[in-house]
Formats: C-alpha cells, sequence, structure tokens
C-alpha cells in the first residue's frame, strides 16, 4: 500500500511538473486573458466583403476565427518574434480548429494571439511556431540556425528595404548621424 | 406554385449559407494618420510609433502581423487592402508607406470592435514625419 501511494505521488509529481504541452502561456501582456475556444478559420477580408480567393488567399490574407456565436476574433500573432499568424493557420483555411492562445485588451482593442491550434476537437495540436522553419526553408538554412533565429534581421527584404532608407526610414545621413552620437 | 417558392427559398437559403456571414456595406472614408505596426502599438509592449519603431515596424510587417492607420482621431485602421491589391500579408506597398504619415481613402468596415480599412488610394504621403528616435533610441533593442 505504501509503495503504491509512493508510486502515485511520484507520478503525480511528474505530471504536475510537465508543463501542460498545450496550455496557453502568459506573456504579461495588458488585461491578458489564457483561453482556449473552437472557431473556423476564415479570411477576413473574404468574410467582411464576399471577396474570396482560393484557400484563403495561400497565406496573402490576414485570418481571423469565427466562432459559434459569429464572433469575428483577429488573429494578430503566433509564438515566434516579430511574426502574425496567417501562415500558421492557413491549412485550416475554412476548417474548425481549436484555437489556445491569449486575448489582449489595450486601447479599446481586443485581439488574439495563437499559440497553439488543431483541427476539430481531436487533431493534433501544433505549436503556433511554423514561421521560422517555412522562413528557413524559402532562404535555404537550417530551421535551427542562427540565420532562422534571428530571422528579422536576415530577411532579404527587411535587409533591403533597410539598406534603402536607413533604419529610421530616413536615409543613410540619419542612420550616421544617430550611431556616431551614440557610440 | 407553393411547392415551387418552398424550393426558391430553400436554394436562396443554400446560397445564402455559401456567402460569408457577415458581409457588410461599408463606410467611405478618408483617414489620415501614421501607418504602424498593429501589434507593438496596441498591447504597449514597447513604444511603437515614428523613426524610433522604424525597423521594427518592417520586421513586424514582413513576418505577417497587420499593419494598420492609427488615425489623427486616435483610432486603429487595420489595413486590408491597398489600390487594387487585395494581399494583405506582408504586402509591399504597404512595405514601402511603413511609419509614413498618409491620407488615403477607403471603405471601412467595423466588425466586433476592429476597425478593417480598404484603402482605394493613397491621396497623400508626406513620408516619416514622426521623428523620435533622438529621444528612444531604436526599439526594441538598441539596434
Amino acid at each position: 500500500m505504501k509503495r503504491a501511494l509512493t508510486l502515485g505521488a511520484l507520478a503525480l509529481a511528474f505530471f504536475a511538473s510537465q508543463p501542460a504541452a498545450q496550455a496557453a502561456q502568459g506573456w504579461g501582456l495588458p488585461e491578458e486573458e489564457e483561453v482556449r475556444f473552437d472557431a473556423t478559420v476564415v479570411d477576413v477580408l473574404c468574410e467582411l466583403t464576399g471577396d474570396c480567393p482560393d484557400n484563403c488567399g495561400n497565406g496573402t490574407r490576414q485570418l481571423g476565427l469565427l466562432d459559434g456565436e459569429g464572433v469575428l476574433h483577429f488573429v494578430h500573432k503566433n509564438f515566434t518574434p516579430f511574426t502574425g499568424a496567417s501562415w500558421e493557420l492557413q491549412d485550416f483555411c475554412g476548417k474548425m480548429v481549436t484555437a489556445d492562445g491569449l486575448f489582449t485588451t489595450n486601447k479599446g482593442y481586443r485581439i488574439f494571439v495563437l499559440q497553439f491550434v488543431r483541427e476539430g476537437a481531436d487533431g493534433k495540436w501544433q505549436r503556433a511556431n511554423r514561421f521560422t522553419g517555412q522562413w528557413a526553408e524559402k532562404n535555404g538554412v537550417a530551421a535551427d540556425s542562427k540565420e532562422a533565429k534571428q530571422w528579422f534581421r536576415n530577411d532579404p527584404e527587411v535587409q533591403r528595404l533597410i539598406d534603402e532608407d536607413g533604419v529610421f526610414g530616413l536615409g543613410a545621413d540619419a542612420d550616421k548621424a544617430y550611431f556616431e552620437a551614440n557610440q | 406554385m407553393r411547392q415551387v417558392t418552398r424550393l426558391l427559398a430553400a436554394g436562396l437559403l443554400l446560397a445564402g449559407l455559401s456567402l460569408p456571414a457577415a458581409a457588410a456595406t461599408p463606410e467611405r472614408v478618408q483617414v489620415t494618420g501614421e501607418v504602424i505596426d498593429t501589434w507593438c502599438y496596441i498591447t504597449d509592449i514597447m513604444f511603437g510609433e515614428g523613426s524610433t519603431h522604424h525597423q521594427c515596424a518592417l520586421w513586424c510587417a514582413v513576418g505577417g502581423i497587420p499593419v494598420g492607420v492609427l488615425g489623427d482621431d486616435g483610432e486603429v485602421y487595420m489595413v486590408l487592402k491597398v489600390g487594387d491589391d487585395t494581399t494583405n500579408v506582408a504586402n509591399p506597398a504597404i512595405l514601402e508607406i511603413q511609419t509614413h504619415r498618409v491620407s488615403v481613402d477607403g471603405d471601412l468596415y467595423e466588425r466586433d470592435g476592429i476597425k478593417y480599412l480598404l484603402i482605394d488610394q493613397v491621396v497623400n504621403d508626406e513620408g516619416i514625419v514622426n521623428v523620435n528616435h533622438d529621444d528612444f533610441g531604436i526599439q526594441p533593442f538598441g539596434e
């Protein structure tokens, strides 16, 4: 009996110490709510106007989550730095998913951060961090490379724009003046 | 006749079900304000306006975070279209005017507390006029 109790306690301790694999993780955002809800993945522009390309625009459209009460939740963010959620939801266009993540409300706006998603009630949970892997594949580097982890500094389009107009968008002279004054 | 009417009604119902539920009539607007990264601005996770945040705003726009216009009225308008281009994830036309002060004509849709702006035309582009990096440095990492 004592041994059974000990094993039970160990099992409880083990599972309690494991992060709930798909539980929303707080980020300390304003009026943050950790939530899980069922919704249909929709192309926001299509939902508003009826302009509906195939497959939600194949990654070119902002996607939203339309819940059972008809509320359209605008999805702003995924689980990786400086990236949105459209590419995370693209495979679920028009499908019912369970979304797990955070609502944050500030300045009068309530927006959603997608952290995990699964198709239907029984699908496999997927962490909403696929952007980096997709970026790495597109740019010919390993997903776990330094370049991919700092994708925002290594993205060719970002680099082109910074080269053209500088980090402040004001041209090379503004950059030079700032860096000289702040060495 | 009654059966025909019923069939017609059923057909219309089915047709209606295949369309987006809430297609609505937009309001014609002109908005003047700064093109912003809506995530950093709304959440206040950093100072998200002006030249100090321009680089980060580019990162976020290229990364697919929604871009908006912070109107002079203090409202955030999420941009879903520019001109004839209806792509709104990392749209190159939006990247070119990031952080600029612009005046735009377009259609405004409001849904569940969010203002969505479909820009027909950028009627005035003043470039970046919110020059604040001497006060705030480079957001977020200082480089």
